[in-house]
């Protein structure tokens, strides 16, 4: 596969573009459905393709490569050569990064992963269900991802590095006398992933009401679990990609300026081999790092490619994306720490412990004003003690309440979290996320 | 965009592999496409894309297993070992319902060739009018023309072959006045050619649209909590009739959810196999989802499983009628499928979805509506809209919106939000209008996320709550 990006980068040049990028690769991905507490269905994937990038006179042109054959590089080349100089040049293009780079060691895979076959998926997969049911949960639902994959990054300024990655991710919702608790877990070694403990905290956590009642639209301190947290405050990352900043998000215009709590920092961290969906290097095979976005209450800084921080007159953050930058994986933390969950529990008053939340929609991405919905298991709070589950819509047994807030009046208002950090994803939000359990003092709440 | 390379004759090599191996069931879908993109932001060039792509996705059902694989090595060794090496597993029993074996062929025509059609030019001509806009601050134009061949053929006998060209446009505008700002995004297209991005037109409402929201800056009016839960009587356009029967009916009729299949990340619905026929809404409520309908943008007359599509009347006069189907939960109700299979890629399972999902009109007018509500507030757009997991509980938040007056529209209000079960919302549905628009969308279900496109719309309404 290597000689496929060193191929098409020597036949792109020998056309005379000015730079040319090209990142092939090879996967094999399976899902695992898990419905009614059965394994539902399998899909496997079995893959290999490529993407094209040159530029000329500030001309730039992206293509894919539909497989890793002669034929399709030669279309991919004759689509950039019929189509590039019909196209805007773009003025504020400033180039891929030179290289060469000196890149971390690669972490090596996990065999098991690699070689995963129907069999490991089953077992996995019922390990977590029988746990869950074990744990007293009435339902299981979920998805189990295997996935293997190798690929080669080559550019015209001296990048040619291949990496290798295998992962295993499972996403378990578990229903427990009408209540539900999601969460996920992914690892890339198969001994790290721990389907049955996770399963059963997960059902545990979906059964701790032990009864229920109705809250009003007002204030609460609310305690984001994991899951939450992180989808909520990765959005950061997202925003500090300079293309949003340009296009107008909430943090446009607020380089250096306060938007959090002084004790909140987050880091985008593209290069850390022990979390998922790292790699060593960018899109133009910059190094990836670790940047701090938002330190002592401030934002510290944008996330670039070689091109922005160019036009920026900064550095390349490693965040590569060939068009535009994208974020790596968000990592919060809060200095102050209070324990585990129960004893950020106890310095609630009156608040709500929320589980997941999904649906998290803008009204204006400018100002940072959304709302987000609750979805699985909330936990209303009195006096320090979890006093019911809030329930408030009959039909379905939803549970009727919706955050209604500012993102950056929230990150302002984050007064401590748990000792509880983990590495975790949510359907509501890209990418991966390390954070802890973290408490938002004076938080909007609206019911129906 | 250039011809392809032809693999059909693997969908008929996959089928009859397949049939070797014992099979219930089996079907196969080829899937190519090509299309190009654009991206103009700040009145540049900031991105282009170009593709051609092309896979095989191939399903078996063997021993009342459901096995998927997809690939992109269009090569018969390695669909033949993909078949022959399939695995059994401990797990559901899926068995399909039997469906007439059909052969067909057919595609879409464009009216403007894709092929000919200056996509950039018209993205950055918009973006030149949009930016000598007064009060535009920010502005995202984005612009995709393709098209799909699919070729697809199972067990059962049925041979389809489909041509699908589409073009589509997205744009963002944030406009600006004193210190305030407000934010719209808009899609416009569908299953065509070229003559569906008609640029005058996507002008047109950009300006009509920046207008309003500066207007809703100045002049709106911002409404407490306490005034907002004091209004009964609410008009809602067909933006927010569309997000609402897409959400709040679309959604939780669907079978897959209804059964639990895909409680895990899509959710689940106030829809369950004891409540089928509940009284949703008001008897001015039908709701119907039409794959059928020319040029939507959730155009298809076939669907992934061979199906032929027709009207799906979810709600009749208020009572849930019909839930959305593929041949898995068609077998289960005892039922045939009414084609709601469908996936975004090759390399994707069909899901259950919704295709273009409208509230049907009435016979009432727009004046009608205002005037009927007396007092109360318009809702004509929106941007912030959610709603809960089993979709009983939904919030949409006015970007344009008036206040009603005496029977007459009055003064922007800048704050309104409509937040109310489903049950509710459909159950004070007091009139509808007799005209009717469809709003394009992209609908996310799944994981991994699987986006097709589709419309929302209908009817305008009136809402009037006890």
């Amino acid at each position: 596969m290597a000689n496929y990006a060193k191929k098409i980068i020597q036949a792109a040049m020998a056309k005379r573009y000015d730079e040319a990028v090209a990142h092939v690769y090879s996967y094999r991905t399976s899902y695992l459905k898990i419905a009614n507490s059965k394994v539902d269905s399998i899909v496997t994937k079995d893959e290999e393709s490529g993407s094209l990038f040159v530029s000329s006179k500030k001309r730039v042109f992206h293509t894919n490569i539909d497989r890793l054959s002669d034929s399709s590089i030669a279309a991919a080349l004759r689509v950039a050569g019929a189509n590039i100089n019909g196209l805007q040049s773009k003025d504020d293009y400033n180039g891929i990064a030179q290289g060469p780079f000196k890149y971390a060691k690669e972490a090596g895979c996990d065999a098991k992963i690699v070689n995963y076959d129907n069999d490991l998926l089953c077992d996995v997969a019922y390990t977590a269900i029988n746990s869950a049911l074990d744990a007293g949960a009435d339902n299981v639902a979920g998805t189990l991802i295997m996935s293997a994959s190798k690929s080669t990054l080559s550019t015209s300024k001296d990048v040619n590095e291949e990496e290798e990655s295998a992962y295993a991710r499972l996403s378990l919702r578990t229903f427990v006398k009408g209540f539900s608790a999601q969460n996920v877990t992914a690892a890339k070694r198969l001994k790290d992933l721990k389907p049955e403990g996770f399963a059963s905290s997960t059902a545990e956590l979906a059964g701790m009401a032990t009864k229920t009642g109705r809250i009003s639209s007002g204030k609460y301190d609310v305690i984001y679990m994991q899951q939450p947290s992180g989808a909520l405050f990765s959005m950061v990352n997202e925003m500090a990609c300079i293309g949003n900043v340009e296009t107008g998000g909430f943090l446009t215009g607020k380089l250096g300026k306060e938007i959090a709590h002084k004790s909140l920092t987050i880091y985008d961290d593209g290069g850390n081999p022990g979390l998922m969906s790292t790699s060593r290097f960018d899109e133009e095979g910059h190094p990836t790092q670790r940047t701090a976005l938002v330190g002592d209450g401030k934002l510290l800084t944008y996330l670039h490619n070689n091109s922005t921080a160019i036009k920026y007159k900064t550095k390349s953050t490693g965040n590569a994306g060939l068009i535009l930058p994208s974020p790596n994986v968000s990592v919060i933390k809060h200095d102050k720490k209070i324990g585990k969950l129960d004893d950020l529990i106890r310095r609630v008053d009156k608040g709500i412990l929320v589980t997941n939340t999904w649906y998290t929609r803008f009204s204006n991405y400018l100002s940072g004003d959304f709302s987000t919905v609750p979805r699985d298991i909330a936990i209303y709070i009195e006096k320090g003690s979890p006093k019911f589950a809030i329930k408030q819509v009959d039909v379905g047994s939803a549970t009727g309440i919706r955050v209604s807030e500012n993102i950056i009046r929230m990150m302002k208002n984050v007064e401590c979290s748990a000792n509880d950090s983990i590495q975790t994803a949510s359907w509501d939000a890209d990418g991966y996320f390390v954070t802890p359990s973290v408490l938002v003092s004076g938080v909007s709440v609206t019911t129906a | 965009m250039s011809e392809m390379e032809d693999y059909s004759e693997l969908v008929g090599y996959a089928i009859s592999s397949a049939e070797k191996h014992d099979v219930d069931y089996a079907d196969a879908y080829l899937q190519s496409a090509n299309g190009r993109s654009y991206a103009v932001e700040q009145g540049r060039l900031n991105g282009s894309s170009y593709y051609e792509k092309s896979g095989i996705r191939i399903r078996l059902v063997k021993d009342k297993r459901l096995y998927t694989f997809t690939t992109n090595k269009m090569d018969k060794d390695k669909i033949g070992k993909l078949i022959s090496g399939y695995k059994g597993f401990n797990g559901v029993d899926t068995v399909l319902s039997g469906e007439k074996a059909v052969t067909a062929k057919y595609k879409v025509e464009e009216r403007k060739k894709l092929a000919d059609a200056d996509v950039l030019k018209d993205l950055l001509e918009i973006d030149k009018v949009l930016s000598k806009t007064k009060h535009m601050k920010f502005r995202s134009l984005y612009g995709m023309v393709g098209k799909v061949k699919t070729v697809f053929q199972n067990t059962d006998g049925s041979v389809i072959e489909a041509a699908i060209p589409a073009a589509q446009s997205f744009a963002s505008i944030t406009v600006e006045s004193g210190r305030e700002t407000r934010q719209r995004f808009l899609q416009f297209g569908g299953v065509g050619g070229y003559e569906l991005l008609n640029r005058s037109k996507i002008e047109d409402t950009l300006l009509d649209e920046a207008k309003a929201l500066v207007n809703v800056i100045d002049k709106g009016v911002r409404l407490s909590d306490s005034e907002m839960k004091r209004i009964r009587n609410v008009v809602i356009a067909p933006e927010i009739t569309g997000i609402a029967v897409h959400e709040s009916i679309g959604h939780p009729n669907e079978a897959d959810r209804v059964f639990l299949r895909e409680a895990a990340q899509a959710g689940t619905s106030y829809i369950n196999k004891d409540n089928l026929g509940l009284e949703i809404g008001s008897p001015a409520v039908t709701i119907i989802d039409d794959p059928t309908i020319p040029n939507s943008n959730g155009f298809y007359l076939y669907d992934d499983e061979g199906v032929r599509s027709r009207p799906r009347t979810i709600v009749r006069d208020g009572i849930q009628d019909e839930l959305l189907l593929n041949r898995s939960y068609a077998r289960v109700l005892g039922k045939k499928s009414n084609a709601a299979a469908r996936s975004d890629y090759y390399s994707n399972e069909p899901l259950i979805r919704m295709a273009n999902t409208y509230l049907k009109p009435g016979s009432a007018t727009f004046e009608e509506l205002i005037s009927e509500a007396r007092d109360g507030v318009y809702i004509k757009s929106f941007m912030e809209w959610n709603i809960d997991d089993t979709r009983s509980f939904s919030r949409y938040q006015g970007s344009e919106a008036y206040m009603i007056k005496g029977g007459r529209l009055g003064k922007p209000v800048k704050n309104y939000r409509l937040e109310s079960k489903t049950i509710d919302f459909w159950h004070a549905v007091r009139l509808v209008d007799r005209e009717f628009e469809l709003f394009l969308g992209n609908c996310g279900k799944g994981e991994p996320m699987q986006g097709v496109p589709v419309t929302m719309g209908g009817a305008s309404a009136l809402l009037s709550f006890g």
